[in-house]
Order: structure tokens, then sequence, then C-alpha cells
């Protein structure tokens, strides 16, 4: 399986590392800075191109989404195919993963299959998802499960692998069945890195939709604000929409942040 | 068994043999709803398309009109991945009817799509090249090395062969992008393909001064275009033929008012709901009579138009085996629409090469 | 018969727990509710992980236990490939017996034919060579970058204060999000694909050089200091060493990410290539053809990440020969 190094390196993106030392304005100052010299540019016109839309645009075009209601049902949208495809691949991906990590013969069967498919993008698999699923909801909640999946997965059963010996001892003089074992020693004590895996799925599984929407197109969501404004020309639109794509990113991340620092205080670190 | 069964697990069993008893029976029933695929991404809202009379039925409803007394739903679906997004479709049963170019549809017959063509809806569609206004390409021999859109697949793809190949250009002396027409247009505006090929939708981004027509095919040998047509699945079709009688009906009818010319600045503005201004419709129809285009007839040229797409695209690679055409067209739900709407005078059938049949309109060959 | 008492200090290595061997006859009679009933079981030759490769159950199949060596080896190595060739196998009798239609799932057989055409016609390579390209050179940007950038905001902590927090709201927006701004930006171009195949590459590499340039053990530096290290030796000698190792993981995740990008990218737009292939199959319905260009991108990937992988045990393995302690 997946060394634990490389997974606390995905981690390491998705729980993004905070500056040291006080003086918390200091990082406003780029942005900042980015954003004057952009309206700058716009006003005096130092580039002439179509292309280039002051920030004041992008914000009108914002408001205007807002107002006449598109960009909530465009969210609503694509949350809805999220969260569905997040619980599906949580849920199989819990249970792949407690598999894995529990039964060693399984592990040594199906473990290596696994890890070769975690090596092929998701996007290489639309074209067949399309085939069998069609272009709608339910290919892109497929997609969107299997994004949920791996994460999931590689890290229940590296949680679980790593169950500290000296718990499992405990159990083993006790004479606890296996079934004990894996339920009150194993389980619990993997908790913190599944929810590592179950943070990470729900940031995947929203880095996926925006793809599932590009690469299976139909119907409503914030991807296809995006299609939208590339093929219109409308780079406002375009950056409006990659502002809420990363708003939302940013938003689930500080919840399951947040979420994650009350588990540890009950379960522990891993 | 060894134990005779509890009366629950009998109960269970005699409703189950009673439903599958009575599934035959319901599946030849109506169906309750009937879903059409168009392999474009239409415009408009409601989203529409236009260029064939399919539009017409979509923008005047008249499918919802004939089918709502009998309680049946109809659901438009437009694909913006076209014709081949249609096949997926198609192919997992997710639309009962689809509007496709052939190319595409020849591609789902040999890939084991049984479907059944029943009435033109587009015919002699033109294709142009078209390139950033500054542009140094002048003709197809110039696209040499070039970066040049072309959306694989559809229907355009091998007129685009064909054109390139009577050049003395295969596909691959170009360094070909496959792109949809939506961003097709994009990319050439922003200058990142030095041409594409398409249709009838650079009219309008040439008109804004962002293109330029360096090729038509308008005008030129007739094999030079490309056909559209309605067709159905075979399922579909055996299970419920009373219901494709009656979509072919309205097909029917539409085509006729589409090749009324009294009706053309009504038809283009129709069409113009869209999205593509009438302005464009006008440019793709110029010097062309509607009736040619929007003829529903079966007739030689169209025939013999499918044969040649199959043979080149086996000799191109793009399919892998010979498809019949013979037996893919079910015409008998055309010919019981003339005959019924009275209509079988009304279009002129033509040779294979594209030219009217010698002794005027006479009804469809096949 | 003596029994050494188990030993319940945590972090004792595998290797020096007491083994507790007892045979059938030494099992004690000891009437227990079945909670507290000690359950002696045959010891595993390892350590007493659940998941550890080599337990066995309860009950471990003696005749299996008997058999060769080498014969015990041969069908460990071969285990892996049970589940693949299990599913090939059902793929194959699928479409053999029509229980797939062939627009559906192809046989097989088909793939292997269009993976040869390929090969033979040379047009593989062709593919396979874009493919690479591109991504090694997206990778070289993107990872520079990210090497530069994490070092900058490791070294000095005010330099991390004003680009962190962008460099992370950035971080948060996916590659495809990024797309079509790059586009209409800098057109459908190979400059495109190393754009966006660089970014995928830069995050992991500069999150983790900065993640290894704060891990240098407090210990160390406090030593540094009280040597009087100056900045340079303490960077050189101190922080340098342990950083490592966390690099050298951003490097290989951003390798697999740059490859992961690679095909997200070219399946948008691109002119050759495997994301290529694979588009160009999906819109002639030629299923054959993608999972071919899917099994060879999968082959590809998981090839250079074994490389890594290897790599990565080499410099571990030379560190900690070099170094025991610097952990």
């Amino acid at each position: 399986m997946a060394s634990i190094p490389l997974d606390a390196a995905e981690l390491a993106i998705s729980a993004p590392l905070r500056p040291r030392g006080g003086r918390r304005w200091r990082g406003l100052v780029l942005p900042l800075a980015a954003v004057a010299l952009w309206w700058l540019a716009s006003r005096l016109g130092w580039v002439n191109s179509a292309l280039l839309v002051s920030p004041i645009q992008v914000l009108d075009t914002g408001r205007e989404l807002v107002g006449n209601g598109r960009l909530w049902l465009a969210l609503r949208a694509s949350l809805a195919r999220e969260l569905t495809g997040f619980g599906i691949g949580t849920a199989a991906g819990l249970v792949l993963g407690a598999l894995l990590g529990l039964w060693p013969r399984f592990n040594r069967l199906a473990g290596p299959s696994f890890n070769t498919f975690k090596q092929i993008s998701l996007f290489a698999w639309i074209p067949l998802i399309s085939v069998w699923f069609g272009l709608g909801d339910v290919a892109k909640v497929v997609f969107l499960s299997l994004a949920a999946l791996v994460p999931v997965v590689v890290n229940t059963c590296d949680g679980i692998r790593s169950t500290p010996p000296a718990l499992l001892e405990v159990a083993r003089v006790y004479g606890y069945t296996r079934w004990q074992t894996a339920t009150e020693v194993v389980l619990p004590a993997a908790i913190p890195a599944i929810f590592t895996g179950v943070y990470l799925a729900l940031i995947y599984s929203w880095l996926a939709t925006i793809g599932a929407e590009y690469l299976l197109v139909s119907g409503r969501g914030v991807g296809n604000l995006l299609i939208e404004g590339s093929e219109h020309f409308q780079m406002d639109l375009v950056l409006f929409g990659m502002a809420v794509i990363g708003t939302v990113g940013w938003l689930m991340n500080a919840c399951a942040r947040l979420l994650e620092r009350r588990l540890a205080r009950r379960f522990g670190r891993p | 068994m060894s134990k005779p069964l509890s009366p629950l697990r009998r109960a269970t069993l005699s409703a189950a043999a009673l439903a599958l008893s009575i599934g035959p029976l319901y599946a030849t029933a109506a169906p309750q709803v009937i879903r059409i695929g168009v392999a474009s991404a239409g415009g408009g809202e409601p989203v529409t398309w236009g260029g064939s009379p399919g539009g017409v039925v979509r923008v005047n409803e008249w499918l919802e009109q004939e089918f709502k007394p009998s309680g049946i739903q109809i659901e438009w679906l437009f694909f913006k991945g076209a014709g081949p997004a249609v096949n997926e479709a198609l192919s997992n049963k997710q639309i009962d009817f689809a509007y496709q170019g052939d190319l595409p549809q020849v591609v789902g017959r040999a890939n084991g799509l049984k479907t059944k063509l029943l009435v033109v809806s587009g015919a002699r569609n033109n294709l142009y090249v078209v390139t950033p206004p500054q542009s140094d390409i002048r003709g197809i021999k110039d696209l040499k090395d070039k970066r040049v859109s072309i959306f694989r697949g559809t229907n355009g793809h091998l007129v685009a062969i064909n054109v390139l190949a009577a050049n003395g250009l295969a596909e691959r002396d170009l360094k070909a992008v496959n792109l949809d027409a939506g961003s097709a247009q994009a990319a050439l505006v922003s200058n990142g393909v030095d041409a594409a090929f398409g249709g009838y939708e650079w009219f309008k981004v040439r008109d804004q001064g962002l293109a330029k027509v360096i090729y038509s095919t308008q005008g030129q040998d007739p094999a030079y275009t490309r056909q559209a047509s309605l067709l159905v699945r075979e399922d579909f079709e055996k299970e419920h033929p009373a219901e494709v009688q009656r979509v072919v009906d309205v097909f029917v009818r539409a085509a006729d008012w589409s090749s009324d010319e009294k009706n053309r600045a009504e038809l283009f503005r129709i069409w113009a709901r869209s999205g593509t201004p009438v302005a464009s419709w006008e440019a793709e129809f110029d010097k062309q009579s509607l009736a040619e285009r929007n003829s529903p007839l079966v007739d030689d040229f169209i025939i013999a138009r499918y044969k040649a797409v199959v043979r080149d695209a086996v000799q191109l690679k793009l399919i892998r085996r010979e498809v019949p055409v013979d037996g893919w067209f079910d015409t008998r739900y055309l010919q019981a629409s003339l005959k019924k709407l009275g209509l079988e005078k009304r279009w002129t059938a033509y040779d294979a090469k594209g030219q009217p049949k010698a002794g005027g309109p006479a009804i469809a060959a096949r | 018969m003596s029994r050494s008492a188990l030993s319940l200090q945590p972090g004792h290595a595998a290797a020096d727990r007491p083994r507790i061997t007892l045979s059938a006859a030494d099992r004690p009679r000891i009437t227990l509710s079945a909670a507290d009933r000690p359950r002696l079981t045959s010891p595993a030759a390892g350590g007493s992980r659940i998941a550890d490769s080599e337990a066995t159950g309860p009950a471990a199949p003696r005749p299996w236990r008997a058999a060769p060596a080498w014969l015990r080896r041969g069908a460990a190595r071969l285990e892996p490939l049970l589940l693949p060739l299990a599913l090939l196998g059902l793929w194959a009798l699928g479409a053999a017996r029509g229980w797939i239609p062939a627009q559906v799932l192809p046989p097989p057989v088909f793939v292997v034919d269009t993976l040869r055409d390929l090969a033979a016609s040379g047009d593989l390579w062709l593919h396979v060579q874009a493919s690479l390209q591109r991504v090694l050179v997206g990778f070289a940007a993107g990872s520079l970058i990210g090497l530069l950038l994490g070092t900058a905001m490791g070294l000095s902590r005010s330099v991390e204060a004003y680009v962190l927090p962008s460099f992370n709201a950035l971080v948060q927006i996916p590659v495809l999000a990024w797309l079509p701004f790059v586009l209409l930006l800098v057109g459908i171009g190979e400059p495109l694909k190393y754009i966006l195949i660089a970014k995928a590459a830069m995050v992991p590499v500069a999150l983790n050089t900065l993640q290894g340039f704060r891990q240098a053990p407090a210990g160390l530096r406090e030593v540094g200091q009280v040597y009087g290290y100056s900045r340079r030796q303490q960077v050189l000698e101190i922080v340098l060493p342990s950083a490592v190792p966390t690099l050298f993981t951003g490097l290989r995740l951003g390798f697999t990410k740059a490859w992961l990008s690679l095909v997200v990218v070219e399946l948008v737009a691109s002119s050759e290539g495997l994301g290529y292939l694979i588009v160009y199959g999906r819109q002639l319905f030629q299923l054959d053809l993608v999972m071919a260009a899917v099994l060879v991108v999968g082959a590809i990937g998981y090839l250079i990440d074994r490389l890594l992988d290897l790599a990565e045990r080499r410099l571990a393995g030379r560190r900690a020969a070099a170094a025991p302690g610097a952990r």
C-alpha cells in the first residue's frame, strides 16, 4: 500500500501549513497588491486585449449571478452531486479499506491491483463511464464516488495497519477474538487516519466535480459556468467561477479541519 | 425440495410469476416519455437548434401537442459532444430517437448499436474552413502543418478528410485538434488554432469580423456535403411502432412546412431562436432551395451518400468493418406519412449523383 | 518451563519481544468466561500486528506450511496477479458469451490487437513520447519553481508570512478550473499544457519543501546555536539534511500529480499524446483504443512511481547509514 509519508504529504496540501509567527495581516499584502495592479492595468489599458477585464467587472458579474439566482442553482447542482458521490465513495471506501487492512490475504490479492488503479488518472476512465452510464448525473456521481473512494481506502487501510503493537498485544493476552480485536482495538485506533481519509475524500470529490462537469458536459453546475465563460470569451465569468470554486474548497477545508481538531481531542492524533 | 413451501414463500413466488407474466404485456403499452437526442449543443431559452426541420418541431412544440392527448411526455436532450455523445447516450438507452449526422450514425452501427433510420432531416449541409482575419492561409493546401480544429466523429470530420484528400493532404499532415463547435470558436478567436473546419455556426463569428471563410463546399459536388437524419432505437421501434409513426408524421409535416419558399423568412426566424442569427441562415442557404435541403426523402442520393460514408470510413480506419446500409433505412413509416399527408409528389427524388431524377418529382425510391 | 513475562512496553521492536511458544500439552486448563479465556494461538513468526503479512489465523493450514519454501515464495509473488487475471478472465468470458455488448466493453483480444497495431505502426511511441516530453518539461519547471518557493518560504519567515496565505488560496483551485483561464490567456498550444502540469507539480513540491525546512529537529538546532554556527552553516548542515527526505517525497508526489494532470490536460485539447488517443477513441466509439491508451497510461505511471520509490528508498537507506541520530 502507499507508504504513509506520501499521504502525509497529501494532507499537507489540503490542511495548509500556516505561517509561523504573528502579524497575520502580512498574508493579505500580496493578494491586495495583485488586485491593485490588475485594476490599474485594466484602467490604464496597459494590455490591449479583449480578455483583460477589470476586477470591478468580475464583481459585477458575480453580483449579477447571485442576484438572478443562477449561481445558487449551479452551486446547488454541483454540491448535490458532490455530496452524493462523496457519500457513496466514502461508504464503499471504508468497507474496502477495512477489508484490505484487516484481512492480510485480501490485501495480498487486491492491494497491488488497487495500487495500480490509483496510478491511473480518474479522468482517463471518463470515456468508459460515459458509455456505461451516459452523460447525466449518474455518470458524474459514479465518477465522484471513485474520486472519494481512493483516499478513504488508502487512509483506512494504513490507519488499521498502524495500530500500535502494544494495544494488539493486550488484546491478545485477553484473548479477544479477531472480531473483538478489530472492532474494539484496531478501528478506534485508526479513527484519526480514517478521518484524514474522509477529509481528503471531501476535497477530492469537490475537485473532481469541476472536472466531471467539464468532461461530461450536460446539465448545470459551477464547472459549466466556467465553460460558458471560456466559450463566450467572458473572462469575468471565468474568474468569478474560479473564485467560487476556490472559496467553496476553502470552506470545506476549514470545516473539516475544525472537525478534525474536535476529534483529535477525543481520539488522539495518529 | 424436501420441505413444502411456506405460505409466505408461496405467495412471493406467485406474485413474482404474475409480475413476470404481465411484464411483456406491459412493455407493449405506450411509453410514458419519448426522449429525443439532438447532436448539437443548441442554444436559446428553451434550448433549440437550427438547420433542420426538427428545429421547427421543437420550437412549435408539435411533438408535445401530438402526444399530449395520449399523456406521453416529450423530452429533448441536447448534446454538446454532438454525434459521438449521442452514440454514448444511445448505447445506454438514455434516448429513444436521435437527430444525428451520417458519420456518427455509421460509427454507432459499426459498433453494434441497433438503430433504424427513419427520415432525412437536414440534407446537404455545408462545411467551411475558417481562419483568423489576419491569417495568411489562403486555401486548403496552406493548411499543411498548421494547427487545425476538427470535430472528430461528426459528419463534418469525414467531409473534412475528403476535402483535404482532394487537395492532396491527409489528416496526418495537419496538427489536428479535436474541439467541439463552441471550443473551436474560442480557440480560433484567441489564435489558439490557425484554422478550423466547421458549419453554419461560423457565420456569426465572421460577421463580427473575428474570422474569415477561406473555403466552402457550397456550389460544389454534393458529395462534399453532409447529411443528418432522424433515427430510432430498434428496441423502441419494435415495442412502440404506433408512436414511431406519429413522430415521423410530425417530422414530415415540419419538412413540408420548411420546404415552402413562402416560409423562408419565418423559418430562419425560428432557427434564429437557437442563437444563430438570421443572417447566418441566409448565408448557409444562399442560392439553395429549401426543398432541396429539407426534403425528408430517402432517395438514391441519400443512400449513395451513406454508402460512401461507410466506404470511406472503413478505408480511413474510422470503423473496423463494413456495415450494410440496405435494411438500415426503415422507410415504411416515411411512406405511410407521405401517403397520409398526401405529399407523395411534393419533393424531388435525386439520383446517386445528387441530380434530380429524370421525369420530375417522383415518389421516394425505397 | 519458563515463560517470559509479556512486555507491554510500547515501542519495543518485534525482535525484542519475548516469544510465547507453548505446545498443546503445556496449555493451561483454566476455566474462565468466554471473554476472559486466554486464546493461545500458534504464534506469528513476526510481530504481533494483525495486518502483518506473515500472520496466519488460529488454524494455519498445515500442508501449506510443509510445502517447500521456493514454492511458497513463488506463489506469494504471483498472488498480486490473481485478481487482475481473474478479472481479465471474466472480461474475456463476458465478451465471448455476449453478456456484454461489444460497444460497451470490447473483448480483451481487441484491446491487445489495437495495442499491437499502435506499437507496430509506431504511433504508440509517437504519442508516448509526446506525453512524456510534456510531463517531464512541466514537472521540471514546476519542481524548480516549487523548490525555490518552498526554500524561500522555509528560510525566511517574512517571505512565508507574505506568500503562504495566497499560495494556500490558489492551491484550492483544481487544475481543470485553471484550464479555461489559462486557455484564454495562452491558447491551446504546448504552453497551456506545460503551465498546467507545472502548476500541478509545483504545489506538493513547494509545500513539502517548506515542511522539510520546518522540521529540522529543535535539538539539533540548539546544538548548532550552542556551537555558534553561522546561518549558512545551520542551513547547510542541520536543516537541509533533515529536509531531504521530505523534499524527495514532495518530488515524488509532484510527479504523480503531474502525470495525473497530464492525462486531464490532454483530454481537453491536444493533437498528440496518450490523452489525445483516449479522446480520439471516445469520439469514434472505439473503446478498445480508449482501453489500450488507459492501460499504457497506467503502466507508465506505475513504472515511474516504482522507480521513484526505489530511489527514495536508496536515499533513505544511505541517509540512515550516514546519520543514525539525525531524525
